[in-house]
C-alpha cells in the first residue's frame, strides 16, 4: 500500500492535501485575503506535476490490488488535465474576485476536480472509475453554480440530472459485464473476454457503459444538457468544463473501448453512428444561433463526436491522432474562453455584441481570432493539422466509413459558417470608434490568451515533435 | 543559382511583407505604404522573371524544407516539398505580373485601410503561389485553404470612403458565399487526397504525400474513380465547372476592381492547375474515363454561359460570366487528353488571364468615373475618354478571338488539340460545338463596347477624365503581353514541350 502510493500515487496525494489546506484555510482566513487561494492552488498545481516525475511508467505499474495503474498514457494524460487547471486558474481571476468570501472553498473544489480527473485517467477497475467520476462530477456542479444568478443555479442542476441518468446507464453496463466475467477489473475482463466467447449480452454492456461515459462529451442521447449548461455558466467554468473533463474521460473511453469492451465489433458502429447524429445535431443547432456560449457549446459537441468517431475505430494509429486532437482542442478551447472572460462576462453574450471590438483591442482580438480560426480548421494554425491527422484516421479505417467522413467533412462547412459568425462582427466597421469598450485584461489572463494562440501557432507550423510524442504515447498503451 | 534563386523566397517573402504590414511597428502612412507595397510587388515580377530566365524544362526547380532534420509529418509521410516545373514557372510569372497591375491599379480603387489591404494582397499572393509550386498534396491542400482568409477580407471588405450606392450591400455576403462554397469544395477535395494517399500506401506501399511518389497502380479501378470525381469536384469549385458557378457573378461584381483581376486572372487558374497535377498527372487512367462527362461539363460551360452572359447588363457580370465561358474552354483542353490540348489549355490560362485582368481594369476605371456600371445607363463614353475606347476595343478584340493576339490561339489551339483526341468521339463533338463560342461572344463583348462607349454621352459626365497614367500603364502593360503571346506563341508552347 505505502509502496505504491510512492511509486504511482503521489501526484494525486500531494493534490489531495493541497485540497484539505485550503479548505481548513477557508475556515481561518478572514475574505478580505481570498488572493492566496489562487496563488495556494497554483503551488499545488505545480508540486503535482513536479510529483509527476517520481511515477513509475515502465513496465505498467498497478496498484492497490489492480484498482489504479499507471504507464505513459496515463501520464500524459494527467499532465495535461494538471496543464489545463494550470491555465484555467490563472483565467478565474475576475470569477475569484466576486465570490471573495467562498475563494478558498471555490479552489478546493477546483482542485477536487482535477484529482477526480487524474483519477478516472488512471483507474483500473470500474469502481475506482465510478468513484473518481462522482469526485469529478460532485465539484463540477458547485463550480457551475458558483456565479451569481438564477442561470447558473439551473445550469447546475440540469447537470446533476444528466450526470444521474448517465450514471444509472453506466451502472447498468457495469453490471451486466460484472454478470458475464465476474470481475470489475479491467485486467480481469480483458483476459476473460479473449479467451471466451462473448454473447449480446456483452455488447449491450458495453454499449451502456459507453454511453453513460459520452455524457459528459455531450454525445447524442445526453447531449441536451451543453446548450443549457453553456448558457448558465460562467467562461472561466467552462474553460475548464469544455477541457478537463474533456480529457479524462477521453482518456479513460480510449483505453475502455481498447481492453475491456474491445471485442465487440458492433461498438464501433454504434459510436460511429452516435457521433454522426451528434454532429448533425450541434452543427445545425448553431446556425440559427445568436448567443456564442451557446455556438461555442455546440462546437464542444461537434469537436467531442469527430474524436469520438476515430476513438470508436480502434487502432494505435487512431489512438495516436485522438491524443493529438484533444491536446490541439484543449489549447484552443482555453484561449477562447480566456478571450471571452476578458471581454467581461455575461449570461448571453451576443454576436453583435462584439462589433468592432477589433479596431481598439487590436492584440487581444488577434490572439482570439486565431483560436477560432484553429477551431474552424484553416491552415498554419493546429486546429487544420489536428483535422487532417483525425481525418486520415477515420480514411485510413476502411471504405465502409467514407460516408461517414464525407459527412463530417460536409458539416466541418457548416462549422465554418458559424465559427465566422463570431468571429467577422469582431472586424465590422463601426461609425463612433470612441464608444467602442477597451479592454483592461489583468496579467494573467494576457498570459494565458498569447500563450495558448502562440502554441496554436507554433503546432500549426511545425507539429511534428508533437505527433511523434503522440505516437509513442498511444504505441506504449 | 540554388540559392539566389529559390522557391522559399519566391513564396514566402510576400508571406513576410504580408506579417509586415500588418504589425503595428509599419508606419500607416498611405503613400508609403503603397509605395512600398508597389515596389516589393514589381520586384516581385522581376524576381519571377528571372527565375523563368534561368529555368530549363529538364532542370526543374525543387526545394526540400527539412526542419530540424525531420519531415513536415513524418508519420503521414508529408514533406514540405516545393518543386517548379514548366506549367508551375509560367503559372507563377503570371502570378506574379497581375499581381503587379493589381498593386498599380490599386491606386484609385481603394482608399481605406491600406495596411491590411496590402498585406492580404501579398498574403493571397503567397498562398497561390504555394498553390502553383508545391510538391504535395497536403501542402498543396494547406495552401488552398489558406488562400480563403485574405480572399474573404479582399472581397468583403469596405476599400472605400464614398458611399458605393447599391453595389456595395452584398459584399460582405458574396465574400461569404464565396468562402462557404470554397470550403465545400475544397473538403471533397480533402477527401479525395485522403483517400488517394491511403490507398497509394495501402497498394503502392510509399507512406508518402508527394507528387511523385503517388501512382495509381494496383488501386482498385472503382476506388480510382471515386476518387478522382471527389477531387474534381473540389476543383470544380474553383474553376467553376457549371452547377457550382453561382459564386463567381457575386464575387468578382462585388469586389473591388484590382481584387477582381486577381481572382480572374489567378484564382480560377488554380482549379484548372489541380485537375491538371491530380487527376491529369496521377490518376490516368480515372481521367480517360471521365473525360468525356468533362468535355460534356465543358460544354455546357461554354454555351450555356455565353448565353447568360448576353442576358446581362451588369459591365462586371458580363466579364465575369465571359471567364466562366472561357474557363470551359480550358477544361476542354485538358479534357482532350493530348499534347496539343494540354499545351493549349496552359496557353489560353495565360491568355485568359490578361484578357480579364484588362477587362475588369475598365470596367473599374468606367465605374469610378461614372459611377454607374449598368449598360443601359451607360452611353457615349468614347467622347470623353478616347484613350480608353481605344484600348477597350482592342482588348474586347481579342478577347472574341481576333487573330493577333494570345486568346486567339488558345482557342483555336484547343479546339484543334480537343479534335486530335482519340478518346470519344464525344470529345470531338464537344470541340465541334463549342465553336459557336467564336459568334457568341463577339455577342456579346462587342454589345458592352456598342452600348457603354458610342452614343450620346449624358450632361453631367462631360468633364470626366482619361485614363490617368497608372491606368494607362496596366492597360498598356496587359497589351503588351496579349500582342507578344499572340505573334510568338511558342514562348508558352515550347516552355511545355
Amino acid at each position: 500500500m505505502i509502496n505504491d502510493i510512492f511509486n504511482i500515487l503521489l501526484p494525486q496525494f500531494v493534490l489531495g492535501a493541497l485540497i484539505l489546506l485550503l479548505l481548513i484555510l477557508s475556515m481561518f482566513l478572514s475574505p478580505r485575503q481570498y488572493r492566496y487561494a489562487r496563488l495556494i492552488s497554483i503551488i499545488g498545481i505545480f508540486s503535482s506535476i513536479l510529483m509527476l516525475t517520481t511515477v513509475q511508467t515502465e513496465p505498467q505499474y498497478f496498484g492497490l490490488r489492480g484498482a489504479v495503474m499507471s504507464d505513459s498514457y496515463t501520464l500524459l494524460f494527467e499532465f495535461l488535465i494538471l496543464m489545463c487547471g494550470f491555465f484555467v486558474i490563472l483565467v478565474t481571476k475576475n470569477l475569484v474576485k466576486t465570490i471573495k468570501r467562498n475563494a478558498y472553498s471555490f479552489q478546493a473544489l477546483f482542485l477536487t476536480a482535477l484529482l477526480g480527473g487524474m483519477c478516472i485517467v488512471s483507474a483500473n477497475d470500474f469502481l475506482t472509475l465510478l468513484v473518481s467520476l462522482e469526485l469529478m462530477g460532485f465539484s463540477t456542479y458547485f463550480l457551475i453554480s458558483v456565479s451569481k444568478g438564477y442561470h447558473s443555479k439551473e445550469a447546475a442542476f440540469k447537470y446533476i440530472i444528466t450526470s444521474a441518468l448517465s450514471t444509472g446507464v453506466f451502472l447498468f453496463g457495469v453490471s451486466y459485464l460484472y454478470g458475464i466475467t465476474g470481475s470489475i477489473n479491467f485486467s480481469d475482463i480483458y483476459e476473460y473476454i479473449t479467451n471466451n466467447e462473448t454473447s449480446v449480452i456483452y455488447t449491450i454492456a458495453c454499449v451502456m457503459i459507453v454511453l453513460g461515459l459520452a455524457s459528459k462529451l455531450a454525445v447524442f442521447p445526453f447531449a441536451n444538457w451543453i446548450v443549457d449548461v453553456y448558457k448558465g455558466c460562467e467562461s472561466s467554468v467552462l474553460a475548464f468544463l469544455s477541457t478537463i473533463p474533456k480529457l479524462a474521460l477521453f482518456g479513460i473511453i480510449c483505453r475502455l473501448i481498447v481492453f475491456p469492451l474491445g471485442n465487440s465489433f458492433e461498438l464501433t458502429f454504434v459510436i460511429a453512428i452516435l457521433s454522426l447524429v451528434t454532429a448533425l445535431w450541434a452543427n445545425t443547432y448553431a446556425i440559427r444561433e445568436k448567443n456564442v456560449k451557446v455556438i461555442l457549446a455546440c462546437s464542444a459537441s461537434a469537436n467531442a463526436s469527430y474524436a469520438f468517431l476515430t476513438a470508436g475505430l480502434v487502432s494505435v494509429y487512431n489512438l495516436s491522432t485522438v491524443i493529438f486532437y484533444l491536446i490541439c482542442y484543449a489549447v484552443m478551447n482555453i484561449s477562447v474562453f480566456a478571450f471571452l472572460n476578458i471581454y467581461g462576462d455575461k449570461n448571453s453574450m451576443y454576436v453583435n455584441d462584439f462589433k468592432g471590438i477589433f479596431h481598439k483591442n487590436r492584440g487581444l482580438c488577434g490572439a482570439y481570432a486565431i483560436s477560432i480560426i484553429a477551431l474552424a480548421g484553416i491552415p498554419i494554425t493546429s486546429g487544420f493539422i489536428a483535422k487532417i491527422y483525425l481525418f486520415t484516421a477515420i480514411a485510413n479505417s476502411g471504405l465502409i466509413f467514407i460516408p461517414f467522413l464525407l459527412m463530417l467533412l460536409v458539416l466541418t462547412v457548416v462549422a465554418l459558417f458559424y465559427y465566422l459568425k463570431i468571429l467577422l462582427p469582431l472586424f465590422d466597421e463601426c461609425d463612433n470608434k470612441e464608444l467602442l469598450p477597451v479592454m483592461k485584461p489583468a496579467f494573467s489572463q494576457k498570459f494565458v490568451l498569447y500563450i495558448c494562440a502562440a502554441i496554436t501557432v507554433i503546432i500549426g507550423i511545425y507539429p511534428e515533435i508533437l505527433i511523434e510524442l503522440c505516437r509513442l504515447i498511444a504505441y506504449s498503451i | 543559382m540554388d540559392i539566389l534563386l529559390s522557391i522559399p523566397i519566391l513564396i514566402f517573402v510576400p508571406m513576410l511583407v504580408s506579417v509586415l504590414l500588418l504589425s503595428p511597428f509599419f508606419t500607416s502612412n498611405e503613400v508609403l505604404v503603397r509605395r512600398f507595397a508597389k515596389s516589393v510587388f514589381v520586384f516581385h515580377f522581376l524576381y519571377s522573371l528571372c527565375m523563368l530566365l534561368f529555368f530549363s524544362p529538364s532542370n526543374p526547380y525543387i526545394c526540400k524544407i527539412d526542419l530540424f532534420g525531420m519531415d513536415w509529418i513524418q508519420s503521414l509521410g508529408i514533406k514540405l516539398l516545393f518543386k517548379i516545373d514548366a506549367i508551375s514557372i509560367i503559372m507563377c510569372v503570371l502570378t506574379s505580373f497581375i499581381f503587379m497591375l493589381a498593386s498599380i491599379s490599386s491606386k484609385f480603387n481603394i482608399r481605406k485601410n491600406h495596411k491590411f489591404y496590402y498585406s492580404m494582397l501579398f498574403l493571397l499572393m503567397s498562398a497561390i503561389l504555394g498553390i502553383f509550386t508545391s510538391g504535395d498534396m497536403f501542402l498543396f491542400f494547406l495552401f488552398w485553404e489558406l488562400e480563403m482568409i485574405p480572399a474573404y477580407f479582399l472581397i468583403g471588405g469596405k476599400w472605400r470612403t464614398d458611399d458605393n450606392g447599391i453595389y456595395d450591400v452584398d459584399a460582405k455576403k458574396s465574400a461569404m458565399k464565396f468562402i462557404l462554397f470554397t470550403f465545400l469544395g475544397s473538403m471533397f477535395m480533402l477527401l479525395g487526397i485522403l483517400l488517394l494517399h491511403y490507398y497509394n500506401y495501402a497498394e503502392n506501399g510509399i507512406l508518402s504525400a508527394t507528387f511523385s511518389d503517388i501512382s495509381e497502380g494496383t488501386i482498385p479501378k472503382g476506388i480510382q474513380v471515386l476518387i478522382a470525381v471527389f477531387l474534381l469536384m473540389g476543383f470544380g469549385v474553383k474553376l467553376p465547372v457549371i452547377p457550382l458557378h453561382s459564386w463567381l457573378p457575386d464575387a468578382h461584381t462585388n469586389a473591388p476592381t484590382p481584387v477582381s483581376m486577381v481572382l480572374a486572372g489567378i484564382l480560377l487558374k488554380t482549379g484548372a492547375y489541380g485537375i491538371f497535377r491530380f487527376n491529369y498527372e496521377m490518376l490516368p487512367y480515372s481521367f480517360r474515363v471521365l473525360a468525356p462527362i468533362l468535355a460534356i461539363l465543358a460544354l455546357i460551360n461554354i454555351i450555356y454561359t455565353a448565353f447568360v452572359c448576353y442576358a446581362q447588363t451588369d459591365i462586371k457580370r458580363i466579364v465575369a460570366y465571359s471567364s466562366i465561358s472561357n474557363m470551359g474552354l480550358i477544361l476542354l483542353g485538358l479534357a482532350a487528353n493530348t499534347k496539343t490540348g494540354l499545351s493549349a489549355s496552359v496557353f489560353h490560362m495565360v491568355a485568359h488571364g490578361l484578357v480579364t485582368a484588362g477587362l475588369f481594369m475598365i470596367c473599374g476605371i468606367v465605374y469610378l468615373r461614372f459611377k454607374d456600371r449598368d449598360i443601359n445607363n451607360l452611353s457615349g463614353i468614347a467622347t470623353v475618354m478616347p484613350r480608353l475606347f481605344g484600348f477597350a476595343s482592342i482588348i474586347v478584340l481579342a478577347s472574341i478571338g481576333v487573330p493577333l493576339f494570345a486568346p486567339f490561339i488558345g482557342e483555336i489551339l484547343t479546339i484543334i488539340g480537343a479534335m486530335q483526341s482519340e478518346l470519344s468521339v464525344v470529345i470531338k463533338f464537344a470541340a465541334l460545338f463549342s465553336l459557336p463560342l467564336l459568334i457568341l461572344s463577339s455577342c456579346y463583348m462587342l454589345k458592352f463596347l456598342h452600348k457603354s462607349f458610342t452614343g450620346d454621352l449624358k450632361e453631367e459626365y462631360v468633364k470626366v477624365n482619361d485614363i490617368s497614367m497608372h491606368e494607362f500603364t496596366v492597360l498598356a502593360s496587359i497589351l503588351a503581353g496579349l500582342v507578344i503571346f499572340g505573334l510568338y506563341p511558342n514562348a508558352i508552347i515550347g516552355l511545355i514541350g
